[in-house]
Parts: C-alpha cells; structure tokens; sequence
C-alpha cells in the first residue's frame, strides 16, 4: 500500500462511519482500520524527512564504492 | 628577399632551396593564421596522438596535421564534415609536402548536424518504442530524492528554495555534475548511476537511509547547444534504463529535449519539477488531521448510539416479568463483554494520538456497561431471593389481616382478630386467641 491508496481508503472508511447504519463489530473493524491507515500515513509522512546531502559527483560516487 | 638573387653563384641543393621556400611562406602574412573552409576527407587520429587529414574542395585540396593538445577538436567531427580552420601554412622539407598546421578548427553549421542527430535518435527511440514506453508512477510522498544538476548552480539553489517551501526538511541527495560541455554526457550518465545505486535495499541499508524513490535530472536554462547533453543518447539511454522514476526538468519551457521524451514526466523547468514532485507538507498535515477528527466523530457518535441502546435496554428490562430476567440478563452480560472486549482488544492498538479519545470513550463504555451488568445483578438476586412464593416453599407462611396488609409484628395484632395465613398453595383463615410478647 502507498500513501494515496490509503488516504483514499481512509476517506471511505470515515465517510461509511459518518453514514452509520453499521452493526457494531462492522465498526469496531473500520474504526481499527481507519487508527491504523492514519498511523500509517503519519508514518509516511513523518519517514519523507530526513537529511539534505549535497555532494559531487565523485563524491557521491566515492561514497558508494566505500 | 627573392629565391632567383642566388642563382648566378651556382646551383642551390634542393634541401636548401625547399628551406629557402619554407621560410618564405612562413614569414608571409598571407599563409599565417589564414582561415580557411573546406571538407575533410582521410580524417586519422593517429596513436601518436596527432590528427592528420585533407582539407578539399572542387576546386582544390591540401593536408592538414593537428598536433596533439594544440586545440580541442569536436568530436561530431568526422569524415565528410565541413570545417572551418585557423592555420598556418608550412613546408615538411623532408617530403617537400606542403601542408597546413591548424591552431583551431570549428565544425561549420554545428547546430544543424546537431539538430540531424537528434532527429535520427528521436526517429530510432520511436521505433524501439521507446517513446511509448509505460511511464513510472511518482511516489505521492517521496521519501528520498535525488537531484542530479550543475553543483552550485542557479537552478539548484532555486530547486532548493522552493523545496524548503513546500516541506523543509525533505530528504534528498544533491549529485553536482557537469551539465554542459563535453563531460558533461558522461558525468550525467554517472550521476543517474550513481542515484540509482542509491534507490537499492542494498545501499540504502548500507547508508541507513530509505532507498531514493525519485530522480530528479534539472538543468536551467541556456542556449541550445548548451542544454545538448540532453538531446544526447547516453543521457537519454541511462534515463530509459532507470528503475525509478525520472523527472526531467531542462532549460525553459519552450526548450523540448529528447530528455523530455523519454523521462516519466516532463518539467517545464527545474522549479516546476519541484512544484511537481514535492508535496506541500501542510496540505498533507491538514488532510490527516481532518480525516483523524472526522474517524474520531463519527465512531464516537456511534458508540454513544450503542451505549443509549443498552440503556433502553436495562430499562426495559426493570419492566420485564420476572422469568424473563435471568435469561435477557445473561444475555446483556455477554453484549456487555464482547463490546467491553472489542472496544479494549481493538483500542489497546490505536495510534497514539487517538488514545486519549478512545481511552475515554473506552472507560466510559466498559464502566457505564459495568454498572448494568450489577445493576442487573442485584435486581436479579433481589428478585429471586426475596419473592414472597420462594419463600413461601421453604414452609414459611406470610400473616395478613383481612384487608390484605402484611402483618409483620406482634403490636399489630389484637386479641379476637381475624387474620389471613398465606401459604405457598393456599390461604387459610384464622382468629387470634392470646397474645405473648417477646
């Protein structure tokens, strides 16, 4: 799964909760997989930051041959 | 100084005279630093590193040499081109060979046979069905991009603005290579090697950081012949060979690169690749915390459904007749458990944020439904133990006088009343005849 199958997976799952007219362990089940798809874009998220590293080619190139 | 004022003292060796002709060429104007056009024909880089040809036309032809490291020379250069030289005319006086010593040689409508070669590539790209290839996927949230462009360049520092705009902090790998020029090709070819060494489990754990997901091949704008590299087949072979996506994002909007034709998505400019391919970080916040607030609402609007239901249904179950109890109320204790169970097995896991609303949510559920459960429990004991016919079995008997009110102490009773005994089975009456008193 990426990051805009499970926003677009989430938005269904909140719109059917929002609509209601679910039995309960039906909920229950959308609401843990709505917690863990929100966990997961967060991740996502929260994974795209890191280091900015800027270097020469042969720099680069050194790196990887190490 | 003419040849002919010797002549008269003898004959003149020939090594003599051709040195004689030698100097003279070499010291008139006219043979020096002379620019001159023609084709070449019998083109030869020799191993000693000298490039020797003939320079023709129809009406004439002479040899040319290029000593080694004396001037750059094209290499779109070949037989057949058309050049223009800057040389000096000399006599090899051991061959009696004329020739031209060439300081700089230029090709003539360089940009047209450049032009030529682009088309015929484009040409064998769309035959290959190169052209038509399916194109990658851009990851929505890139976690690690590479950005192949001139180091320290002006489009990279623009690259860099805006990227810090849209989500500080993004993570990337800036690989500074030679855009223009003649390395430029090869370093470009490396660079998209080099990033894609990096999108590899292998190297990305070897580096500790998540494999590059992106590539990004910017250069800003320029004239034609300097953005070439990417028109160039190496260049345009290593973007088709990349296993990730490739966003080229050369010169101007106007300038249309087989680059642009090949990568899985074209930018305008360097700046509108990123405009492309980074994510504003606050638009992606907003939307999950939406969607987080939105979750929340509504299964906690529904759950406050649920827990009104089990109230009505204790209510109703107050009301109930008396042999209904035991079963309903079993059956409520189990629809107590499987909600307390569902709501704490599937909460225990909820993302962190959450925790504070379901924790609540969760409490208030499994304690309002705790208190039904004994509520139920005591009505039920209270009901069975304390009925009057279960007493009754156990051979008691319940005294009431004739209107009906339980009598229940001995100061209530008078000597000559008449009483009602109640029996499990059946009532029997009596009268009082003594009284004693404890």
């Amino acid at each position: 799964m990426d990051y805009d199958e499970a926003i677009t997976r989430l938005e269904e799952i909140v719109q059917a909760l929002e609509r209601g007219g679910i039995p309960l362990d039906a909920t229950l089940k959308l609401y843990e997989e709505g917690a863990k798809l929100l966990e997961f874009c967060q991740q996502e998220l929260a994974s795209a930051e890191g280091k900015l590293n800027e270097m020469r080619l042969s720099e680069v190139e050194s790196k990887l041959s190490e | 100084m003419s040849a002919g004022s010797d002549v008269t003292t003898g004959p003149i060796p020939v090594g003599q005279f051709v040195n004689l002709v030698r100097n003279t060429l070499r010291h008139d104007k006219l043979f020096q630093n002379q620019v001159i056009k023609g084709e070449i024909t019998q083109w030869k880089r020799h191993s000693n590193g000298h490039t020797y040809f003939t320079l023709v036309d129809s009406e004439g032809q002479i040899s040319a040499v290029i000593w080694q490291g004396r001037c750059t020379i094209d290499s779109l250069i070949e037989e057949g081109s058309v050049v223009v030289v800057i040389a000096n005319l000399d006599l090899w006086a051991k061959a009696g060979k004329i020739q031209l010593i060439v300081n700089r040689i230029e090709l003539v409508n360089k940009l047209g046979i450049l032009e030529e070669q682009k088309k015929q590539l484009i040409a064998s790209l769309r035959r290959e069905g190169a052209l038509d290839r399916m194109r990658m996927k851009l990851p929505m949230i890139p976690k690690h991009i590479a950005i192949i462009t001139g180091f320290g360049s002006a489009a990279l520092a623009d690259m860099n603005r805006l990227m810090d705009n849209r989500w500080p902090g993004l993570r990337r790998t800036i690989i500074g290579v030679t855009v223009q020029g003649e390395n430029a090709p090869n370093e470009i070819v490396r660079g998209l090697l080099a990033a894609g060494k990096l999108a590899t489990p292998e190297y990305a754990k070897r580096l500790s950081q998540p494999p590059v997901d992106l590539i990004i091949l910017g250069r800003g704008g320029g004239a034609p012949e300097d953005l070439w590299a990417f028109n160039l087949e190496p260049v345009v072979r290593g973007i088709i060979a990349s296993r990730i996506p490739v966003v080229s994002a050369v010169g101007h909007e106007s300038d249309l690169l087989v680059a642009d034709l090949v990568a899985d998505l074209r930018a305008s400019t360097p700046s509108n690749a990123i405009e492309l391919c980074v994510p504003e970080y606050d638009y992606h916040q907003m939307l999950s915390f939406n969607l987080n607030e939105r979750l929340n609402e509504a299964a906690n609007r529904l759950f406050i459904d649920w827990r009104k239901e089990l109230y009505l249904l204790q209510t109703r179950l107050l009301n109930a007749p008396l042999k209904g109890i035991f079963n309903a109320n079993k059956s409520v204790t189990q629809l107590s458990h499987r909600l307390t169970n569902a709501v704490s097995n599937q909460f225990v896991k909820a993302r962190q944020n959450l925790e504070s609303i379901s924790t609540s949510l969760r409490l208030n559920i499994q304690k309002s439904l705790a208190e039904e459960a004994t509520k139920l429990a005591v009505i039920e004991s209270a009901l069975n133990s304390s009925h009057p016919r279960n007493v009754l079995q156990r051979g008691y008997s319940m005294l009431t006088s004739k209107s009906g009110s339980v009598i229940s102490s001995a100061n209530e009773l008078i000597q000559g009343q008449q009483i009602i005994l109640a029996l499990a089975d059946g009532d029997a009456k009596a009268t009082v005849d003594e009284i004693e008193k404890r």
